[in-house]
């Protein structure tokens, strides 16, 4: 049984007359107790859909369908009392720009202590404290920085206490956003370790938004490739890393390096960019920038297809049939 | 925070004595004389004026005459006004009472007035209420506050008949206790509404714009991600961030206020500062203009220490700065 299932989810933004289709038809599932990386370029869509199933984006301009179950709760439809209970107890997010993740001019514990309280309306402000302190110490850091305001923090420490938020009721769904995107490789790897440890000691399914395939490769057990808001691939994540269906997730993969790199190969790019989101190609959308496309790829969108267990791809040339 | 503040009043205090140094030459250098003013036009007897410039010191070389000044100053002494003769202190201390009581009604009124507007708007970006506020806002920024007042006397007081035209208190009714309160607030409407309708736009511009700024920050968005209640994060959140420009607005409002409602006071006769340096401008009156400028300095180095403190307090990343 699926933990989080997303069914046909778009969401389209209007401007004027501009409709821009930022995610088109989506469906994922993620089980329980796993983790889920979602990788794709800048715009492909990644923050719009989790801002869409925690239901942040803004209202009037924005047009959401689809569905999307957590746990059996529709999260699109529901009421905003409801909603608010949901967030943070449930599903929680750690973002990517945590520097700026929390108010400037409040007290990291006070302010943390504060979102606990809204849940917990009849713990005490010291049993809240403690709580917070007890957060503190799961991610490494000294119960000092409770009192401390967000400026007096490294980059490190911020993305710890974002995490520590993050974990405060012990959601079902943890959701990092770019989490370790702006921290150097070291931290990176040390909290990305930290991340992993925690979920497996409290039962936690991560869903992880990045364009780092490293990150992907080294702590997801699914993947799922987002382009111009198309799921193009999903699968386990060593099978669309060794053997990618996809021609995009082809290119991805090849454009990021690889140290042990004994065939010097230099690094290749996907040429062209994003096409413009408020009129997409008629065909299949990655087809005014790929190397492989055909007649047909012009004329339909590739439906998503089952290649063996769990592993989808969205390529009328995927698995060989047609090879050009 | 104590060191801080010490090396803040350090730095006033420099700012004062600069200014002084400042006026002091300004003061001088204007053409004109007090004592020539003093004695007339017509038929000037020269003994009198060598008399008379000799009282007063001002024959002597001008370092000599601030160097006596400043040291007078040090011992409490403003000096004695060369017009009337009575003590500078007395003179200026009857004067700022009405002057601060008018500046500070009209800017606290115009920050509550503006910010709340300010709130209002944000709350409401886009919409056509937003724009006619936003509109309306500069039309009131660029209306001249005296120009305002004289309409405000027109409609209100000489048509209208509902308010007094000028002045602090009715000379005619000697009234006492509540009554003179009454009274002096009836007296203070006109004046008080057309600096506060000039100031208004101030504040509800840098309210409306930091109040967006808060919004659209990350934090924000974490807030609503935990499940915090929209009004909540406003109120606690929002508010505490977007009020920071807003403090030092005031501050620097107020810090004008004192000399900018000049004007408005000589439209109203306002007995406060602002007719008074106008006649101790004309009148050459050194020592009393020398008061009257340190009492402004003063003012504004003591207003700008109390946003900087008030800042600091409100702003953690200020105070850590300067530990």
């Amino acid at each position: 049984m699926a933990l989080l299932s997303i069914r046909d989810l778009s969401v389209t933004y209007h401007s004027g007359t501009r409709h821009v289709k930022a995610l088109n038809s989506l469906n994922l599932d993620i089980n329980e107790g796993e983790s889920l990386g979602i990788v794709g370029e800048s715009g492909s869509g990644k923050t719009t859909l989790i801002m869409a199933i925690l239901r942040l984006l803004p209202k009037g301009s924005v047009e959401i369908s689809g569905e999307a179950f957590l746990n059996g709760k529709e999260l699109i439809s529901l009421k905003q009392e409801e909603l608010l209970k949901m967030r943070w107890e449930e599903m929680a997010l750690v973002f990517q720009k945590s520097m700026n993740a929390l108010s400037p001019v409040h007290k990291i514990g006070v302010l943390m202590s504060d979102i606990y309280r809204i849940h917990k309306p009849e713990v005490s402000k010291r049993d809240a404290r403690r709580r917070i302190e007890e957060l503190l110490e799961l991610v490494n850091l000294p119960s000092r920085v409770y009192d401390l305001y967000p400026h007096e923090l490294s980059g490190g420490m911020m993305q710890r206490v974002s995490i520590a938020l993050s974990l405060m009721f012990n959601p079902k769904l943890l959701i990092l956003d770019e989490a370790t995107t702006a921290l150097d490789v070291v931290t990176q790897t040390q909290i990305l370790e930290e991340i992993v440890a925690l979920e497996k000691k409290l039962g936690i399914t991560r869903m992880m938004i990045t364009h780092d395939m490293s990150v992907v490769a080294s702590t997801c057990k699914n993947v799922a490739v987002l382009y111009a808001g198309c799921l193009l691939e999903t699968g386990l994540t060593q099978d669309v890393l060794v053997e990618p269906l996809h021609p995009y997730t082809q290119g991805l993969i090849k454009s990021f390096p690889v140290f042990d790199n004994d065939t010097h190969q230099p690094l290749q790019s996907i040429g062209g960019s994003l096409p413009d989101l408020s009129s997409p190609p008629p065909g299949c959308i990655f087809e005014p920038r790929c190397i492989k496309a055909c007649d047909m790829c012009r004329e339909s969108m590739p439906r998503l297809k089952e290649y063996g267990q769990g592993r989808f791809a969205a390529c009328h040339l995927a698995g060989g049939e047609i090879n050009v | 925070m104590s060191r801080y503040l010490g090396r803040r009043i350090l730095t006033g205090i420099l700012c004062i004595f600069v200014a002084l140094c400042i006026n002091f030459v300004i003061i001088h250098a204007a053409p004109g004389n007090p004592i020539r003013l003093l004695v007339g036009k017509d038929n000037p007897n020269p003994q009198m004026i060598a008399e008379l410039t000799e009282k007063y010191g001002l024959d002597q070389p001008k370092i000599v005459q601030f160097g006596k000044y400043v040291g007078n100053l040090l011992k409490g002494d403003m000096g004695v006004s060369i017009y009337t003769n009575e003590p500078v202190s007395d003179m200026i201390i009857d004067r700022l009472a009405p002057t601060a009581m008018l500046a500070l009604t009209a800017a606290v009124l115009a920050a509550i007035i503006g910010t709340a507007l300010g709130i209002f708007c944000a709350r409401r970006v886009g919409t056509k209420l937003d724009a006619i506020m936003g509109s309306v806002s500069y039309l009131f920024d660029s209306t001249p506050s005296f120009w305002l007042g004289l309409m405000l006397i027109l409609i209100f007081a000489s048509t209208l008949h509902v308010l007094p035209t000028s002045g602090m208190i009715d000379m005619r009714a000697d009234n006492e206790g509540f009554a003179k309160v009454l009274d002096i607030m009836k007296h203070m409407i006109l004046p008080v509404s057309a600096l506060t309708l000039t100031l208004i736009p101030y504040y509800f511009r840098i309210a409306r714009s930091s109040i967006i700024q808060v919004m659209g920050e990350d934090f924000i968005t974490t807030l609503r991600a935990t499940g915090m209640p929209e009004k909540r994060i406003f109120r606690k959140y929002i508010f505490r961030n977007a009020i920071l420009p807003t403090i030092t607005v005031f501050g620097i409002q107020m810090a004008y206020l004192v000399t900018g409602s000049a004007i408005v006071e000589i439209v109203f006769s306002w007995p406060g500062m602002g007719s008074f340096v106008m006649t101790a401008i004309t009148r050459r009156d050194y020592p009393l203009l020398m008061g009257i400028y340190l009492v402004l300095s003063v003012s504004v180095a003591v207003m700008m220490i109390v946003v900087d403190v008030l800042y600091s307090a409100l702003d953690p990343r200020i105070s850590h700065e300067s530990k």
